[in-house]
C-alpha cells in the first residue's frame, strides 16, 4: 500500500526556505523501502507565486491555506490549522524542518493527532524491512536509533543532515507539475496575537567581515581567559573573535559575540574553535568557515567532526604557549630579515 | 499567580559517557553526579523574578524521577521556590517525552496555574518537546524559546518575544494560562541562598507514584544509542604539546594568513 508523506514547506514572506531539499531527501530515504506520495502543506499570506514555483520544481501536489493578515508565523494558529488538515487527511509521516517554528508545532501537533513525534532527525536508515530514525542525545555526543509503531508520525529533521535532493525535471515531454489546492482560512485566533519582530540584538558587522574568526567557549574556563582568545586573533590581519552561546549567557562576552543559529552565521577564510564543544546551534552557524581548527581537551567533542585541523589540548594553555611562541619566532624571523638587509648593503658598498 | 515549573534532575552535563550493558541508556555509576538541567535553572529563575513583580504569587517546582530527582526539587526550593512536587519514576532510562508531559499536565489539570514554565530542553534527551506538549494536553497556548515576558498588571495575557533564526525575535501577546519554554540568556539564574537551602533540607515534598496516573499508549521505542558515527574531515595533531605547536604554526603560516 502506498505510504503518505506529507512535508511542510517553510518560507520567508513568501521566500523559500531551501530546507526543503533536505526533507525531500529524507522522504527519498524513506521511499526505497516503500511506495510513497509525497503532498506538500504551506501557509501563509501572499504564497500564489511561491506554491506554483515549488509544485512545478517538484511536481508534487501542494496545499496552500492561505492567512489573509498572518504575514508571520504565529503558534498557536498553525497548531489550529494543521490539526485540522491532518485528522481529515491521514498521513503516514508528517515532516516539519527543526526550526525554530518547527520545533514549536511539531510536538503540539503529534499530540493533537494522537500520534509520534522525534525531534531533529538526523539519519533514516532501513534494515531489516523497517525503517529507524536516529537523532542525538547528551551534547551530540551519542545517537539513539527509534523506531515507530502503527501510529503516524511527526518528525522535525535536523538542518544540515541530510544532502539536499534535488528533483529532476522531466526531460523529455511536458513536466509533470503537481496540483495545487488553494484554501482561505479564516482566523479567529485569539489565543496568541503578533505584536511585531525585532531585529537580532546579536548581530556583528566585524564578524561578517573578518576573514579570520577565533572564538571561545565553555572550555575556557572563566571570563578572563578570554583575553587570550583576542591574543590569538591579534596575530592575523583582518580578524575577529567570536563566542559561542553558553559564555555569552553566562556574560563573560556581549551577545554580539555569539556566533550560530541564534547570533551571526560565519563565512571566514580561517574559524578557531577554542574550547568549544560543537553544538549543533554553533556547527551550523561555522561550517560555511573554509578552514577549521578546533582545540578541545575533550578527544570526543563532537566540533572535531567539522573541523580540519584537530587539537586534543586544554585550549587556554595552548594558545598562551602558541601565541607566546609565534612571537618569539616572529622577532627571529625579523631579526634574520634585518642581518640579511645589511648584509646585503654591506655587499653592495 | 499561580506558577508551575517543571524541573528536570539529569547527569551533569560535563559527565564522561559511557553506555550500558542493555546499550539502551548510559551507564549511571556511584560516582556519576547529576545536577538540575542548566535549562530549567532559567526558567526556575523567570518564575522568582515575576514572584518579585507579583508578591502574592506562589511557585511550585515538579520533577519526575527517582528518588534522586528531589536533590533537583530542593535545589529548586533553595533558589526560592515555594513547594516541591516529585513524581516517583523508579525506570531509569530513556521516557518518552509524551510521557513526562501527560503526567506533569494530568497533575497540573484543575489545579489553577496561570503559567507553566520549562527550560527549551533537556540536556540529555535534548527533545524540546515537553512544553509545548504540556501545553496541547491542557488546551492553551505555548510559546517556545521565550527570550522576554511581561505579564499585564490583570494578570490575564503576558506580552512575550519568542526568539527565532539568527538571534530576531517575534513578539506576541498570550492569553494566560499558558506554557512558555524559557530561553537561555533570559536571565542570570541565582545561587540558592543558605538559609533557603537550610529550609529546603527540612521541607516536606509532595510525592505522587507514577503509578497512579493513567497508562499511555506509546508508539515510539528506542532500539539502541551508540556513538555518532565520525563523519571524520579533517586531522589530529599528534605527539607532544610543542610538536602540535609546530604543526599548526606551519599549516597556518602555508595559509599566509598571519600578520
Amino acid at each position: 500500500m502506498t505510504k503518505k508523506i506529507a512535508i511542510i514547506v517553510e518560507h520567508n514572506a513568501g521566500e523559500l526556505k531551501p530546507i526543503i531539499y533536505e526533507l525531500l531527501s529524507m522522504a527519498q530515504k524513506i521511499m526505497t523501502l516503500e511506495e510513497c506520495k509525497i503532498t506538500l502543506f504551506i501557509i501563509g499570506e501572499g504564497i500564489d507565486k511561491l506554491s506554483q514555483s515549488i509544485s512545478i520544481e517538484t511536481g508534487h501536489d501542494i496545499y496552500a491555506v492561505h492567512t489573509p493578515g498572518f504575514l508571520k508565523y504565529n503558534g498557536s494558529l498553525y497548531k489550529e490549522i494543521f490539526s485540522k488538515l491532518f485528522t481529515k487527511k491521514k498521513f503516514d509521516y508528517i515532516c516539519a524542518p527543526h526550526s525554530t517554528s518547527g520545533m514549536d508545532y511539531a510536538p503540539a501537533l503529534s499530540v493533537a493527532l494522537q500520534s509520534v513525534c522525534i525531534s531533529s532527525v538526523e539519519d533514516v536508515l532501513v534494515e531489516d524491512g523497517k525503517i529507524y530514525f536516529f537523532r542525538s542525545m547528551f551534547g551530540e555526543k551519542l545517537s539513539a536509533k527509534f523506531v515507530n509503531g502503527p501510529n503516524p508520525l511527526v518528525m522535525t529533521i535536523q538542518p544540515g543532515s541530510f544532502k539536499p535532493f534535488f528533483p529532476k525535471k522531466e526531460k523529455t515531454g511536458k513536466a509533470k507539475t503537481g496540483a495545487i489546492t488553494r484554501m482561505v482560512y479564516k482566523c479567529n485566533e485569539n489565543t496568541m496575537v503578533f505584536t511585531g519582530s525585532k531585529v537580532s540584538p546579536c548581530k556583528s558587522s566585524e564578524l561578517d567581515k573578518a576573514d579570520v574568526i577565533v572564538s571561545g567557549g565553555r572550555g575556557i574556563g572563566e571570563a578572563q581567559n578570554y583575553k587570550y582568545i583576542e591574543m590569538l586573533a591579534k596575530l592575523f590581519p583582518r580578524s575577529a573573535t567570536g563566542a559561542s552561546r553558553p559564555i555569552c549567557d553566562y556574560g563573560w562576552v556581549k551577545y554580539s559575540k555569539q556566533v550560530g543559529i541564534t547570533g551571526t552565521f560565519v563565512s571566514p577564510k580561517l574559524y578557531i574553535a577554542c574550547g568549544i564543544s560543537g553544538s549543533n546551534q554553533h556547527v551550523e552557524g561555522i561550517k560555511n568557515s573554509k578552514f577549521i581548527v578546533a582545540i578541545n581537551s575533550d578527544r570526543q567533542a563532537p566540533v572535531f567532526q567539522i573541523a580540519d585541523v584537530c587539537i586534543v589540548e586544554d585550549a587556554i594553555e595552548f594558545i598562551r604557549l602558541f601565541v607566546k611562541k609565534f612571537k618569539k619566532e616572529k622577532l627571529i624571523t625579523q631579526g634574520l630579515e634585518k642581518a640579511a638587509i645589511k648584509a646585503s648593503a654591506r655587499m653592495k658598498n | 499567580m499561580k506558577i508551575l515549573v517543571c524541573v528536570k534532575h539529569v547527569m551533569e552535563s560535563e559527565s564522561k559517557i559511557r553506555i550500558n550493558d542493555s546499550r539502551k541508556w548510559v551507564e549511571y555509576s556511584s560516582s556519576t553526579r547529576f545536577e538540575m538541567n542548566k535549562f530549567d535553572t532559567y526558567a526556575i529563575e523567570e518564575a522568582l523574578l515575576i514572584k518579585e513583580r507579583f508578591a502574592d504569587s506562589r511557585i511550585h517546582a515538579i520533577s519526575i524521577g527517582p528518588d534522586h530527582a528531589r536533590d533537583t526539587l530542593r535545589r529548586a526550593l533553595g533558589m526560592g521556590a515555594d513547594e516541591g512536587i516529585h513524581i516517583k519514576d523508579k525506570n531509569i532510562g530513556f521516557r518518552p517525552p509524551l510521557l513526562t508531559a501527560s503526567w506533569i499536565a494530568a497533575y497540573a489539570k484543575n489545579k489553577g496555574y496561570n503559567l507553566i514554565l520549562t527550560g527549551i530542553m533537556s540536556d540529555d534527551e535534548m527533545n524540546a518537546q515537553t512544553g509545548p506538549m504540556i501545553a496541547q494536553i491542557l488546551s492553551i497556548p505555548c510559546c517556545t524559546a521565550t527570550i522576554y515576558e511581561k505579564i499585564s498588571p490583570d494578570k490575564k495575557m503576558v506580552s512575550v518575544e519568542r526568539e527565532i533564526e539568527g538571534g530576531a525575535r517575534d513578539g506576541f501577546d498570550i492569553k494566560l494560562p499558558c506554557v512558555l519554554t524559557i530561553q537561555t540568556g533570559i536571565n542570570c539564574p541565582r545561587y540558592p541562598a543558605l538559609s533557603k537551602v537550610l529550609r529546603a533540607k527540612k521541607k516536606e515534598l509532595e510525592v505522587i507514584d507514577s503509578n497512579s496516573f493513567d497508562e499511555i499508549k506509546q508508539g515510539l521505542t528506542l532500539k539502541s544509542i551508540r556513538s555518532p558515527k565520525k563523519k571524520m574531515k579533517g586531522i589530529f595533531l599528534e605527539g607532544t604539546r610543542e610538536d602540535k605547536m609546530d604543526q599548526l604554526m606551519d599549516i597556518l603560516g602555508k595559509q599566509a594568513l598571519f600578520q
